[in-house]
């Protein structure tokens, strides 16, 4: 019940997402993904709050703050899909820069919801892909949507969140095109 | 034989007096074009590279743009301090690699002075991911035995013309009242930087406890009245700084850049905000790009009036050309060859008015290049046109050869109308 | 060379006729004096004859084509091709050098260059000769046509005129803006040229005292019955 809830949570932040809309063609080899795939099958966030009732506390109940905190302790912890190692992905996704130079962005987060740096809270470790483009990628900004081809993979080495992050170099990044509403 | 080309040239060459005008008009249209894109261009090349490799830049919560302005573009006003302890528990964060504390505020001959920790020559990154490489010199050393020690960027030590061991005396905030110096601790030059097309290059650097000294006999921004205490004895007081005005944040994992921001931005010792570069940037452009917009279409309404003035100017002379073009029909040249010859006049007159604003933009740059770049510590390159500058300059001359178009169309109709009787 | 069937023409818009002609023909190498009064219509007949107005009934017929058969860009090449024509003033382009404006003769027809060529080695050659024999000092060559008396631009012209030796050369009152001294002179380049070279003269004045020199005279007001059946 609780793995359906994340997975239907991870969904939901897909959501925008959803592949329904007109896209160019994935690059030969490159499977198109949902975000929801790098979380792998077996982690249960909700494991520990299994036995408490939301219902009963009020919104502002100290416990709740705790208990929110140690909700996001645990997203922040989450662990990523061993199995996506090495897979040539197709993802699409908003842009957070991280380098920028003359010829255009070298680095950047992909994200799977707008504003992951602003307004919302941000995304667990497992839906964070550390990207570099193989060329510099010219005339993307801030919080654009794209799709990004290119092979993931999983850091096993034990670093400072105590748990893998995934990487991607870039071999394709086109804009995200919405269908018009018919 | 004189072709037709060769006709218009002649023909434009006989009216040069009031066609000169135009052309200088379409030149100007042109300067303001090209100008606009090559500055507007350089800027943000110069933002974007003048921090790299830094994922985060935290300071007191005030606005992201403003923070980045001051702290890493030395631009706009001070921003509120942070405390220094706030800085060493950002540092403590199990996911940041490294921290390098800023602080700004004083100045030395309108340049801006820096006080950092040695950290800031081996973290600081620029460009794509170069580090800082000093010319001469060595940096500051961080201790108390170099107190004094400054490190010069390019810029200030080639225009204020200081080598190794040169004296300088920093004064407080812009220093443009007399009495604002720290006279009494005047620092020494102990090393020069490589230019690097940055702020850097415009920047005097001392290390944070020179910066605490020089202030110790100071309260509120003015020194205290009755108390001084010389360069040498400053050493003896507690210089560890208090306050900061930024601190530049190195990550063990890119990745990791949301939860510290958020760490930073929920910490409950001081009101931070932690920003990062590449996104603040962004949202500067997207301030910046509607002033640019109403610029570019400031310039395109130039081009416009001068293309109008061009129409006007080879109408009205129209009817003197009557007979001219009479002459034409008789040698047997068609009504389309007279629409022709004027489509390849006004050309002519467009081409003219474009290459003389190509040469003075490029003058423009070339002469204003130096003061903006030690003003502003904005590069201003002076390159052949870019994909964008060919398309306004073609943008240019098409709209001038459709303009000429309208006498052209206006000679035809008359040509075929007067046939070889004028009425004029 | 030049025939005329059955021609009306009317001004656009106009209720009559301004020109009607049943019947002209003039020979090649013929030298033709037609005079008429002021506004008789002269100059609009010889727009018809050069194919720049186009008759609403009849034919026009210059070196073998009709006019009225051709669509605008051919009429254009046609006259570019056999006429030379001369107006009473303004015939050069003032800003362009008097070589240059004598060019302008070939300049729209690759035949005339062609047969200009074929005389005198090169077209600029052609003209060179040509200034020579209108009589045009060598030192008046480069300059600009406005700086040029009345009289040598006149004789420019007619060099104009020749060059390529076209079939046919048609002068609106050439000699109306010059004075006696200068007419006769100019009479003897214009007619000698076009004899020597075999053209189709055809000379528009209202001074008839000209008309001894040529090989027919004809009045318009007689020629056309539409001015006939005005006054009648």
């Amino acid at each position: 019940m609780n793995r359906r809830l994340i997975l239907m949570m991870a969904l939901a932040l897909a959501a925008p997402l959803a592949p329904a809309q007109d896209k160019p063609a994935a690059r030969p080899g490159h499977t198109e993904i949902t975000w929801d795939e790098l979380v792998p099958a077996d982690w249960d966030p909700l494991k520990q709050f299994k036995d408490m009732n939301f219902g009963v506390l009020s919104d502002a109940d100290p416990r709740a703050a705790a208990m929110l905190k140690k909700m996001r302790e645990v997203w922040d912890n989450a662990p990523v899909n061993n199995q996506m190692d090495g897979r040539a992905i197709r993802i699409p996704g908003y842009i957070v820069p991280l380098e920028e130079g003359k010829n255009g962005m070298t680095e950047f987060l992909l994200v799977p919801y707008f504003g992951a740096c602003i307004h919302s809270p941000p995304p667990p470790a497992n839906q964070i892909i550390h990207v570099k483009p193989k060329s510099p990628a010219k005339g993307f900004k801030s919080m654009d949507k794209v799709w990004v081809d290119g092979t993931l993979r999983t850091l096993r080495s034990d670093t400072f969140m105590g748990v893998s992050s995934y990487r991607m170099e870039a071999v394709g990044i086109e804009r995200y095109v919405e269908k018009p509403a018919k | 034989m004189t072709s037709l080309p060769g006709l218009a040239a002649a023909s434009a060459w006989n009216r040069r007096g009031t066609l000169s005008l135009v052309a200088l008009s379409i030149a100007l249209a042109t300067l303001l074009l090209l100008s606009f894109e090559r500055v507007r261009l350089d800027v943000r090349d110069n933002f974007a590279s003048a921090v790299s490799g830094t994922d985060l830049v935290v300071g007191a919560r005030t606005g992201p743009i403003q923070l980045m302005l001051y702290a890493v573009f030395r631009l706009g006003g001070a921003t509120n301090s942070i405390r220094m302890d706030s800085v060493r528990a950002v540092e403590q964060h199990r996911a940041v690699a490294w921290v390098v504390p800023l602080s700004l505020g004083d100045s030395h001959r309108g340049f801006p002075v820096l006080g950092t920790t040695t950290a800031y020559f081996e973290r600081f990154r620029y460009g794509e991911q170069q580090p800082l490489v000093l010319a001469q010199g060595s940096p500051f050393s961080g201790d108390l035995d170099g107190l004094y020690g400054a490190v010069l960027g390019a810029e200030v030590a080639q225009r204020l013309g200081y080598q190794l061991g040169s004296s300088l005396v920093l004064a407080h905030g812009s220093g443009t009242l007399p009495g604002s110096e720290h006279a009494d601790k005047p620092f020494t030059v102990v090393g020069i930087l490589a230019p690097t097309g940055t702020p850097v290059d415009r920047t005097v650097h001392i290390s944070l406890q020179a910066l605490e000294a020089i202030h110790l006999d100071w309260s509120a921004g003015v020194p205290m009245k009755g108390l001084s205490i010389p360069a040498e004895q400053a050493r003896k007081f507690d210089l560890e700084p208090k306050q900061v005005t930024a601190a530049l944040v190195g990550l063990k994992g890119r990745a990791a850049v949301f939860n510290v921001q958020r760490f930073v931005n929920e910490y409950e010792g001081e009101p931070l905000m932690a920003v990062l570069p590449g996104v603040a940037l962004d949202e500067l452009w997207t301030v910046v790009g509607v002033g640019e917009k109403v610029l570019v279409a400031l310039s395109g309404l130039v081009a416009l009036v001068s293309l109008a003035g061009l129409v006007a100017t080879v109408l009205a002379g129209l009817n003197e050309r009557r007979r001219e073009l009479a002459v034409l029909r008789a040698v047997g040249a068609g009504p389309r060859h007279v629409l022709w010859l004027l489509a390849l006049e006004g050309l002519l007159v467009t081409l003219a008015g474009v290459m003389l604003g190509v040469l003075a933009s490029a003058a423009l740059i070339g002469l204003a290049g130096p003061l903006v770049q030690s003003a502003y510590g904005i590069a201003l390159t002076l390159a052949a046109p870019n994909a964008t500058q060919w398309l306004l300059l073609a943008g240019v001359l098409a709209a001038g050869v459709l303009a000429s178009l309208v006498p052209g169309v206006r000679a035809y109709r008359l040509s075929l109308a007067d046939g070889l009787a004028p009425r004029s | 060379m030049i025939t005329l069937r059955d021609v009306r023409y009317a001004w656009p818009r106009a209720a009559r006729d301004v020109l009607a002609i049943d019947a002209l023909d003039i020979g090649a190498g013929e030298t033709v004096f037609l005079h008429g009064p002021s506004g008789c219509g002269k100059s609009t007949l010889l727009s018809l004859l050069a194919g720049v107005l186009l008759p609403r009934e009849g034919s026009v017929t210059l070196a073998g084509r009709c006019w009225s058969e051709l669509p605008a860009a051919a009429r254009d090449r046609h006259r570019a091709d056999h006429v030379g024509y001369l107006f009473q003033q303004f015939n050069l382009l003032p800003w362009l050098p008097v070589i240059d404006n004598v060019l302008l003769g070939c300049r729209f027809s690759p035949a005339r260059s062609a047969r200009a060529a074929q005389r005198s080695g090169s077209p600029v050659a052609q003209a060179r000769t040509l200034l020579q024999r209108v009589g045009l000092p060598q030192d008046a060559w480069a300059r600009a046509a406005r700086e040029l008396s009345v009289g040598q631009q006149q004789r420019v012209a007619a060099a104009r005129a020749l060059i390529g030796a076209p079939e046919v050369v048609i002068a609106d009152e050439p000699t109306s803006a010059l004075d006696a001294a200068l007419r006769e002179g100019f009479m003897d380049v214009l007619l000698g040229e076009c004899r020597a070279g075999g053209s189709t003269l055809v000379f528009v004045s209202h001074d008839e005292r000209l008309a001894a020199r040529f090989d027919r005279a004809l009045s318009l007001p007689e020629l056309n019955r539409a001015a006939r059946e005005a006054t009648a």
